[in-house]
Parts: C-alpha cells; structure tokens; sequence
C-alpha cells in the first residue's frame, strides 16, 4: 500500500507538466505531488527521530530534560528542508554551521563522517552551542545532511556555564571548535573528543551529550538513506526543491499581503555602564510585493561585551521574527528566507569581526533584533506584530547554607509579561521574546526545600502590563528572603531594568523590571549591571518583573474588559481611571460570563483557524 | 455467540462493562467462564444513565433473561465515563474557589511561566479553571520540613470561607504550600467548612497528591474540583437509575490508570476519571497480550479526530506520571496514551505553499466529512477512502449511514485534484498514504520513547478508522504482525472487565539511596497501607455483594519507588519486590535502577547515587483474575450483513481493480484472507493489501501476516 510500491502508471509525463505549472518557481520539477507530500512529511518523521535518540541518550539536565537543543534536515549543499519544532532562534542559524562545514571540507567528506563544529566565526551563534552534522552520501553523491544542534552546559572560559559579562574577547567563552571531523569514515576520534572534553568542567556529561549527539544524526542518516532507497536520488533531488520552493511560495504570499512600504524599527538595549546611552539596533525594512528586506546597517559597532550578535544568530533572529509573524505555519524551511534579505555591516554589533565576545546573543540580543523587526512592520502587518515583551533579568546567588554547605542559585521564575496584539491582551508570567514559556520555573517548595531562602510572596505584579485596547501581559513580585549562614553575593545580569517592553499602536509601555534589596526595612534598588553586592541573613531580594507593552489605543478598550481588570486586580482601580476615561460606561454584572465564554470562543476559532495549541 | 448458544449457556456470576461514547454506548457482558456477549445502543448525551439502561435492556434481551434475571446474576458493572473528560474539554466544570496560603493567590495563573506552541504568540490567554476573584488567601505558613512558620489563623479562615460561599462557588480546593509534608492546616480548614454546615465538593490538595511542587498539587486539586461535583451527579443518577430498575450489583468506575474504584470514591476523586475510556482500550490491548502470549503490543485507535496509541510492555500498559491536555495540568499517575491529531475527519488541504497536509485540524463528528453530508465542505480522510472504494457508501456502519460519493469527489477535485494536476483517485490516494505514514510515525515514536525498537512489537489496531491503515502501518515499520480484534467496536468496555480494583497513594520520601535504611522505607509503606486500609474500609468497594464482605485481606498492595539523580525531575518508577524484608536499599534498588535507566536513556551515571523521591503503593483487588474476558470466533455483535452487502469491491490502488469483500462476523477460526481484500463489520473496514494474508486467530481477531515477512 505504499506509492513507491504502487507507481501511478500511464500518465506519469502529465504530472511533470502539471507539477511544473501548480508548484511552480519556474523550476524544473520531476515528482508527482503525491510522492511530494509523503516524503516531506518523512523528512519531518526523521528530523523528530533525532529528537528522540537525543533525549533518551544525552546526559545533562539542560537537554534530556529542558531540552534546549534542535535537530535538522539539510538538503546536499546546506539548505534547511525540515526541523523538530525546538529552540526558534537555533533553527535559521544552522544552515550556516553546516555551509561552513561544506566549506572547509569540501572533496575531503565522505560517507560516515561526523563534524563537529562551535565556532561564532565558522558558521555558529555562540560557543555553547555545538552542532554535529553527518552527511549522506548516494552513489558518491552529497545528497543530505542531519545536524543536531546542543546547548552543553559548559564549555570552558571565565565563567562556569559559559554566560561571562567581564569576556572581553572570544577566547574568554569557551573553547572553540572549528569544522573539525568527530567521527572520520565511521571511526570515533577519541583524541579529538578527550580534548574537547577536557577543555569542560563537566568533561563526563560534555562526552555523553557528544556521543548522544553522534548517535543521534548518525540514526537520522540511516533514515535518510531508506528515503533515498526506496524513492532514488532523482525523486528526492526533486522532492527537496520542491519543499524549498513551497516554503518560499508560502512566505512570499504572507508577505504580498502585507502594506509594501521603507519602514524603520529601533529597539534599545539598558545602557552597557552608568552613565552611558542605550544601545539602539536599528532595522531598516523595504517591504516590496513578495519580498523584504532588512537593513541593519546602522548598527552600532561591535562592543567589548558578551552582546554582540553573530551574523548567523542576528538572520536567525529575523527568520524567528518572520516566523512569530506569519503564525508559524507548517513547512518553513530555508526557502521561506529567499524572500527575505538580511543586510549587515561588518564589524557593527549583529555582524562582528572576530574576537567580539558573543555569549549573550542568543536570549538578549536575539529579542532585541525580533523586537526591532516588530516594532518595523507596526505599519506594514498590523494585525500580526506583538507588543514588547519583558526581557530577560536574572540574579545569581551564592553563599552558603543552613547547614554551612556552598550553593549556587539562579532565577529561573518569575519571568514578565509579554505584549498584546491585536486580537488579545498579553500573557502574563510568559517571559522573554525568544523562548516564550519555554521552560517551567522550578517550585517555591523545591526551592525552599534545596536553598536557605523563604519565599514570601509569588504573584502578578498588578498595573504592570501596558495599558491599550489590548493590555500588556503582567509581570510578577516574587519576594525571597535569604536564610543563610553567612554574607552572600548577588549577581544581577541582564536587561530590561531600563529599557520598557514597547507599547505599539497607541498604546501604552509595560513596567520595567525593578528589583530591590530590602535591608531593615530600607529598600535599594538593584541594577542590571550592578557588581560586587551581598545579602546579609534576614536581607529580602524583592523582584518585580516586566510587564508587556499594550496594543491599540487605551480609549478603544471595552469597558467589561476594564471592569474585568479591576475586579481581578490586574489593574488597580487609580491606573483605571487615569488610562481608561471610558470606564463607567457600558457595565453590568453579567457581562462577566459572556466575556469568558468569549474568551473561549475566540480561541476556538483560532484553533478553526489553523492557529496552533501544540 | 450465536443467539442458540447464548440462551443455552449457563449465565451466572456476570461482570457487565458499559462504555458511553459520543455515538454508541457499548455493553459487554462476560461470566466466570470468561464467554462474552456485546451490544451496543445509540447513546443519550442529554442524560448518558438513560443509554445504559437502554443499553442493558437490550443485554438481558440478548441474553434470553428478563432484566431482573440478568441482574440476579450480575456480580457487578463497570462503567467507563467521559463525564470529566467533556467537562474539561467543553470548559462547562462546576465554580470553584481556593484558599491558599497568605502571598500565593496566583500559582495557577502563573502557570510555572510556561506556554505551548513556540511560535504562537497570538493565541488569547487560558483563564485557569480557578478565576482570581474566586481565589482568597488565608493566614498560615509552613516550612519546607513541616514546621509551622506561621499558625493557621482560624477567625480568618472563617471569613474567607464565608466570602467564597457568598461568591456562589460549587466547590473548593484548599491547597496550603507543604501540605504534603504536613496536612494539619489543610485537613483543619475542611473542618471548619464542616463547621460553617456548608456542604460543598471540597478538594484537599495533599489528598489528591502527596508529592512536592505546588503548582502540580494545586492544578490537579483544581481539575478534580472543576470536573467533581458534575461527576458526582451523573453517577448518582445512574446509581439510582440502576436501582429504580431494579439491578442491586455495585458499580465500579474505570481510573484513568487502568484500575477501578468504587462509585462513589470515584466521584471523590473525579481526577482520575479524565481518561477513562481509554484507558480501557489500553487494558484490553493487555488482555490480547496475555491471551496472545506476547509481552510487547502498541496499539492504536484512530476515531474522528484523534488517533490514540498505547503500549503494552511486560504485559502492563505503561504509565506516565503527568497529563497535560493542552493549558491543563494533571499531575496523577494515568496510564500514558498519546494522543495524535489525526482520524477520519482530520481535515486534508494545500498549504500556503501548495503541499499536501493532512490535519492536524479535523471537521469532527460535526459537520464532519464532506460525504456525511451535514454541511461538511473541506476534504477529509474518510472522503478519500470512500472515493478509493475503500469504504461502502451504502453499508457503511452497517448501513446506519448513507455516504455521498458525489459530494466526496466534487471536493477532493476541486480542492486538490485539479490543483495539483491529478485524477481525483490519485489525489484520495494520496490522502490515504499520508495518514498510514503519519500513523506509523507517531507509533514509531511512542516505541522510541520506552526505549523499545517497534520491528519487536506485534501492532493491534481498534476504532472506526484505523483498520484500513493498519496493514500499512504495520508495513512502514517492518512489523511483521498486525492484529485486528473481532471486539474492536467494544474494545474499551472489553477492557473494563479486565481490569482489577486499585487505590494508589503515595509520600515524599527524598533521600540518596546511599543513605537510605530498609527501616525508614518499610514505615513509610506501612504508614500508605494503613491509609489506603482505612479508604477501603470507608469506601463501598463491594457494597457488600460479592466475595463475602469489605475484608482488608482481599486487597493486595504493590510497593514502588519513584528514583532518579539528584539534579533530575523527571523520574523511573521501579517496584518493590516482595521479599526485600530487611535488605539495604541499594541491594534491590541499583541494579533495576541502572537498566531501567539505560533502556530509556541509553547510559548511566556510574558514580552517582540514584536518588529515591517518592514512595507509591498501590491497592488492588483482583476481581477479573479468575474469569478474564475470552474473545472468540464467535464473540463481537455476531450480526449477518446488512442486505446490500457487496461482494466484490472495486477499489484504487493505484489503478482500479475488483477484489473480494467479506463480512468479519461470517468468518470463523482458521478462515484465511489472501490479499487484496476488505473486511468489513459493523463499525469498521480492514483493508488487507496485495501479498499480506490475513486469518482468523483462535480468539476470533484478524491477524495480518505483512508482505515483507509473509
């Protein structure tokens, strides 16, 4: 019952001919579209299968469990056909490890080899990320590639976890991997893989979570190689056109649906040291017909910070952009980027030249080149771009125990709102732009039970998200009071304590993040970039997260969903009255159901509507 | 059975299981023989207790008994409820309000700070099921080792009980940080509830879930509470409904985890009903197992939207820890059933990009394909199979339902023949192809995930849309065995009757291994047997009727450990044998640990001592050991074909060709199906492709042998 089995005989020719006029592109097409469907959804099967050899055999928490790695299927010369829906900004950058792979090794692969590769300057985004990639090979022919990219918990450099605001440089982050073969004709390189190892401090989890990698691509390989067996390279070669051209035609129609136009967005970083300006990316974005590009030329210069992006992470994050934009739809692929043109200067901070640190590129960076597409097309696709979401401010503590016993500990709760849109209010607690709700926050009982902390408070941050029609998201107050033995260090990093989440269309900014150290009853502000602080026993760390930016005008906001507001304390009766003038009109009591059955409809028929819930 | 053998069979110590679907309601009767006798009645969604009766009406006459001589011989009935499935899924749940400790209102809206669906960011937010205004805060602190930081402040409790009453809440769910270490402010509110005479559905978090992580215990307490009191009038009903009727057996409600309880603890712990009725699909996959003697089997049921898989390993359906269904998080052990977006309405269309998909959206039961002709207008997968002859326009569902083939071809042609430049047979093959491919591969990962190669596994497939893929299925995956029960139709009721009685609670236990002492576990089991006892003991498990009284004795306990590394969250349950007696831990714990560990993950960590976090036991009482279900050759509806039933099928596959059609009740033991050929039954069709053979095992099921192997 399978196609291959059951070839459709007698008017094979027309297909062709049909093919070439309905998928089109101009391209010479040579598949039927039936085979067509089945074999891109195969490639998908087999992308999702590297997924899983991954999380069964890798060893750190990071990947078996939060699971920050993605895997790919790459056409022969390194353009991405499907990936296992993971880490967003991972996806368009991949394709430019595996470019580079083909590069320095190009007539020198061969079948059952493995690359490995880190290296921001070789195709990759920051040193954390390592990709693995294997090729495979048809009749002497490169046909396909399946790349598993992995967050390792720790590559070497000043910092453990590899995150070092003092790098000045790239050899402060880690060690760095440029195209290097793991595995050669099918033999594991123990050397090569004791000495990256070796340059980890976790050297037995990094060999675990390389080998699962290995095991991982190596298992979509074979999978790749019964596609090619059973379909033949000539149907395959035109199956994987046909997937770049569909994704191409898909983001060329959104995009035709779009107001053509020259727009400018901007988006400001909080300032690098007291005293200093924000840092602004601008984004320059001549939307025309089916194609768009962005500018970014007038980009500040590369700085001597862990901030600078990559070019291979500043088009990811477009791509990532674009595709919050389109909805996210089935089918993206690397055709869905022909229609989009990424312009950079070299040597400006979202195209640096080596040795610019880059550690942080990834999360803030990468928000603040999605918000500045976003905030650019607030004109061109009104209905699709969001609102500004918090950013990402995180504390690390260190000190000592009830018990007398070292800890670290990061936060991981309590992340901010994110924007509304024009359809709905934002979500509260979602957190940051580039891995929306991502990964969970650990428990207040597991924390208390693990750490000398009390928790006192974990809740909404009422007023917090931007006033609109559409109303920011609210931030939260999580307050903790430190129980240790002794004096310990708090390291604030991040952004956002001074910058707002944007309001767009009218409407109003979220709350920035403002966190505190409340000594005897005496509250001090904490920075973002903040050094050298402690917290003395008894001290309380009060954070108050971001709220999102609001969508539309606050005057157009429906009166129940004000009340509503209130009545929740989302909304404080005071910031109401000053934002909302149209609040007494236009309320009854029973309103209140009909706005919750509301509420579900609207995402029922979003879900009518092809919007995803996964 | 045939009607002679039926009314000559010697009926008595009957177990009858009731399966209530959006269609049909599904009555399987079995006896301590193990002889089974099945039907089905249309069911009444208005009031589903009025189906059954319906239903059992048509058993007894099935049976050549009167009704109330079937209920004299009736030991009992076990009832497999989608009332909590709907009620969470329609959002139509009972008004809940919380007391929770002073500075935590928001646990529930704050979600952990998580979302699905990573690029989607324009979906509206999911109020929980607990709105804000309905959640108060009380007074009252504990510590993370059960010490009181701050006493329960009862004068306050007081008024936050009387401000929830006043809000007109329907029930209430106390969930205190720490309660599971310590209950005593928990357990004290609900008696000042009791105080206050208020009679209302009251959920205490810690009874729901004695583990860590407050949002897991407060969102399962919550979607207990939200689908409780609804579950509680429905079974009320049928109790009753029974009793007008005059049945006096006691009824029995299939858990989520494949066991049993009780009506009405049931109804306490509406919970562990949100998956009922498949999981009786699971259990039943486990009564072939047995009966086939295999200890591996992955079964899938594809219906209207959705396709679910289960796994049968060692011979148990395996389990998950958690549930999420979509904003929704339950976080009680339920036997674990992927769910696949993809059935017979699953809806078939271009992308943007003009690329065939398949789902995942679905037109449902309504307006449902194209060719049922309720208003359907987008293509679906049951359209492209009646356009390949696949399915019988006229005795479909044993002629219950008339399809529009016209209708069915018009679309497809316009939808997808014509723009992509293909006949209208090759665009439904299309069609087809895709969803045996998407079947397979979402079989093939459920496989993966247990470790588990899925070549090892023999495939059964049940549910009105999955027989015609399963030859398919099995073929992509190089499974060389594929099973079709006779019983597919009742398949979830079936499994009902294999299922024992089973009560689970659990303690944090929280310690390396290494440093673990035989004498710590063993309390703490004790302390979980002691509780579970005192449930029995409180709870109707019997109603007095069968095997004597409500003795302790015949309950037998399983012990486990939940373990994993420290650092971990995720955890691997491991059971308890039977003789450790005084044993260090690490002689009965380590070495299952470390294999268990490396089938899922492929390694171990050898230096590092597994950690154990939780203590589970669960009680059962075996009440189906005895007289398991016996499907046979004779078993299912035994129904003769509808009078139009065509012998000869003219179907494509790849070109159109004339293959024979047979009715699955009309073959017997040993029949053998050469390929190409349909079966077809009252509630499904098997297509058995060129080069597979099919035949007719001893237990009635029809067994595909695949082309690769046969």
């Amino acid at each position: 019952m399978t196609l291959s089995a059951h070839p459709i005989e007698g008017n094979g020719e027309a297909h062709v001919e049909a093919c070439a006029t309905s998928i089109g592109m101009g391209d010479k097409v040579t598949i039927d579209p039936i085979t067509l469907s089945v074999v891109r959804f195969k490639l998908l099967a087999v992308a999702e299968e590297v997924v899983e050899v991954m999380t069964q055999a890798s060893f750190s928490p990071i990947l078996n469990q939060s699971r920050d790695f993605s895997s790919a299927v790459l056409d022969g010369v390194g353009q991405l056909l499907t990936q296992a829906e993971r880490v967003p900004i991972h996806m368009g950058a991949l394709p430019f490890a595996v470019k580079r792979m083909l590069e320095a090794f190009e007539g020198d692969l061969h079948p059952g080899d493995v690359i490995v590769a880190n290296d921001p300057y070789w195709g990759g985004s920051h040193l954390p990320d390592v990709t693995l990639a294997a090729p495979l090979f048809v009749n002497g022919e490169l046909v396909l590639w399946v790349a598993n990219r992995a967050h390792q918990g720790d590559i070497g450099g000043i910092s453990p976890g590899g995150y070092s605001p003092s790098a000045r440089e790239i050899w402060h982050e880690g060690i760095r991997i440029p195209p290097m073969k793991l595995v050669a004709k099918g033999v594991l390189r123990e050397d090569l893989l004791r000495m990256i190892c070796t340059n980890s401090r976790t050297p037995e989890d990094m060999r675990g979570d390389l080998l699962a990698q290995m095991s991982s691509v190596v298992r979509g390989v074979a999978r790749g190689a019964e596609l090619y067996d059973r379909y033949g390279t000539r149907v395959m070669t035109a199956a994987c056109d046909a997937i770049l051209n569909a994704g191409e035609r898909a983001m060329r129609q959104q995009l035709s649906q779009w107001t053509p136009g020259v727009y400018e967005g901007v988006s400001l970083m909080d300032p690098q040291r007291a005293g200093e300006a924000p840092l602004p990316i601008k984004a320059r974005i001549t939307l025309s017909g089916d194609h768009v590009k962005v500018d970014f030329s007038d980009c500040a210069p590369q700085v001597a910070s862990f901030i600078n992006s990559p070019l291979a992470n500043t088009k990811a994050a477009v791509n990532v952009a674009f595709m919050y934009l389109s909805g996210g739809q089935d089918g993206q692929n690397e055709g869905s980027t022909r229609a989009i043109k990424v312009i950079t200067r070299p040597g400006s901070i979202v195209d640096p030249l080596e040795p610019a640190p880059v550690t942080a590129c990834t999360t803030l960076t990468a928000s603040v080149i999605i918000e500045a597409v976003m905030r650019g097309l607030e004109q061109a696709a009104p209905t699709r771009v969001v609102a500004g979401f918090a950013r990402r401010f995180r504390l690390a503590i260190g000190g000592t125990d009830r018990v007398g016993k070292r800890f670290i500990w990061h936060t991981f709760a309590n992340r901010g709102g994110a924007g509304g849109h024009a359809r709905a209010d934002g979500w509260s607690n979602l957190g940051v732009v580039h891995n929306p709700g991502g990964s969970p926050s650990p428990s207040v009982e597991r924390t208390e039970a693990a750490y000398p902390f009390l928790i006192e408070t974990y809740a909404l941050r009422p007023d917090s998200g931007g006033a609109g029609q559409y109303r920011g998201g609210l931030g939260g107050i999580y307050i903790l009071r430190y129980e240790g033995a002794s004096v310990a260090s708090i390291t604030p990093t991040g952004d956002g304590a001074e910058i707002a989440p944007y309001g767009l269309a009218g409407a109003q900014d979220g709350q920035t993040h403002a966190y505190s150290i409340e000594r005897a009853g005496v509250e001090t502000q904490l920075g973002a970039k903040d050094a050298n602080l402690t917290l003395q026993p008894g001290d309380k760390v009060i954070c108050r997260s971001a709220g999102g930016g609001g969508y539309g005008l606050a005057a157009r906001r429906d009166a129940a969903e004000i009340r509503r507001d209130i009545d929740y304390g989302y909304v404080s009766e005071a910031a109401a009255r000053a934002h909302y003038p149209q609040i007494d009109t236009g309320y009854d009591e029973r309103s209140h159901g009909n706005l919750a059955d509301r509420d579900h409809k609207t995402a029922e028929s979003d879900a009518r509507d092809g919007g995803r819930h996964g | 059975m045939k009607t002679s053998q039926i009314i000559h069979h010697q009926w008595g110590n009957m177990r009858i299981g009731v399966d209530i679907g959006g269609t049909f309601t599904d009555l399987v009767a079995v006896d301590a023989d193990g002889g089974i006798v099945t039907t089905k009645t249309l069911s009444t969604p208005q009031d589903p207790s009025e189906g059954v009766v319906q239903g059992l009406l048509l058993l007894a006459n099935r049976l050549g008994m009167t009704p109330s001589q079937m209920y004299e011989r009736t030991e009992l009935m076990i009832h497999g409820t989608t009332v909590a499935t709907n009620t969470l899924a329609q959002r139509n749940g009972a008004h809940v309000g919380l007391l929770t400790t002073l500075g935590f209102r928001d646990v529930l809206e704050l979600r952990e700070g998580t979302k699905t669906g990573r690029y989607d960011l324009h979906t509206p937010f999911p109020q929980p099921l607990i709105r804000r205004p309905d959640r108060l805060e009380i007074v009252e602190r504990l510590r993370h080792d059960g010490r009181v930081e701050v006493p329960l402040d009862e004068a306050h409790v007081l008024q936050q009980i009387d401000a929830l009453r006043a809000r007109g809440v329907e029930a209430v769910v106390v969930g205190l940080l720490h309660s599971h270490i310590n209950p005593a402010h928990e357990l004290r509110v609900r008696a000042l509830i009791q105080q206050r005479d208020w009679q209302v559905y009251t959920v205490l978090s810690h009874e729901i879930l004695g583990s860590e992580g407050e949002y897991d215990r407060f969102s399962t307490a919550a979607v207990n509470a939200y689908v409780g009191p609804r579950l509680d009038r429905y079974l009320g009903r049928l109790e009753a409904r029974l009793r007008e009727a005059g049945a006096r057996f006691p009824l029995l409600i299939m858990q989520s985890t494949g066991g049993l309880l009780p009506a009405l603890e049931a109804a306490r712990y509406a919970v562990g009903c949100v998956t009922s009725g498949p999981a009786g699909g699971a259990t039943a996959t486990a009564l072939y197992a047995k009966l086939l003697g295999v200890d591996r089997v992955v079964a899938y049921d594809t219906g209207g939207t959705t396709t679910d898989i289960s796994l049968v390993d060692e011979g148990k359906p395996q389990e998950r820890r958690k549930t999420e269904l979509e904003d929704i998080k339950i976080a009680v052990p339920s036997i674990d059933i992927q769910v696949v977006a993809l059935g017979g309405g699953s809806i078939a269309r271009l992308d943007a990009g003009g690329i065939l998909t398949l789902g995942p959206d679905s037109a449902g039961a309504l307006p449902g394909p194209v060719c049922y002709g309720r208003g359907g207008e987008q293509v679906t997968l049951t359209d492209a199979n009646l356009v390949l002859g696949y399915l019988s326009p006229t005795t479909f569902l044993g002629g219950r339902m008339q399809l529009d083939l016209a209708r069915a071809k018009a679309v497809i042609r316009a939808q997808i023949a014509e723009p992509l430049g293909l006949t209208v047979e090759e665009a439904s093959l299309a069609v087809n192809a895709l969803a045996s491919s998407r079947i397979a591969s979402a079989v093939r990962t459920t496989a993966l995930r247990r470790g588990l190669d899925p070549r090892e596994l023999t495939l059964l497939s049940f549910g009105g849309a999955g027989g015609l893929h399963t030859a398919a299925v099995a073929n992509e995956l190089s499974i060389p065995h594929a099973l079709v029960p006779r019983e597919a139709s009742v398949f979830s009721a079936l499994g009902f009757l294999a299922a024992d009685v089973r009560l689970d609670a659990q303690s944090p236990f929280g310690k390396l291994l290494s440093d673990a002492t035989p004498e710590a576990l063993e309390a703490t089991f004790q302390a979980l047997e002691k509780q579970l006892r005192e449930r029995m003991a409180a709870g109707d498990f019997d109603g007095g009727k069968t095997s004597g009284s409500a003795n302790n004795d015949t309950f037998s306990f399983m012990r486990y450990v939940d373990c994993r590394y420290r650092r971990q969250i995720s955890t691997l349950a491991l059971s308890v044998p039977a003789d450790v007696g005084r044993q260090t831990p690490v002689d009965w714990v380590l070495a299952p640990f470390e294999a268990k560990y490396r089938q899922y993950y492929g390694h171990v960590h050898a230096n590092e001592s597994p950690y154990i976090e939780t203590c589970r036991v669960s009680a059962y009482r075996m009440i189906a050991g005895g007289s398991l279900p016996r499907p046979s050759d004779h078993g299912a509806g035994d129904l003769p074909p509808p009078g139009n039933f065509a012998r000869v099928r003219r179907v494509f596959t790849g070109e159109w060709i004339d293959i024979p059609g047979l009715w699955f009740d009309e073959l017997r033991e040993g029949a053998c199906v050469e390929g190409p050929a349909l079966v077809e039954s009252t509630t499904t069709t098997v297509f058995v492709p060129a080069g597979s053979t099919a035949r007719i095992d001893a237990f009635g099921s029809l067994s595909i042998q695949s082309e690769q192997r046969a």
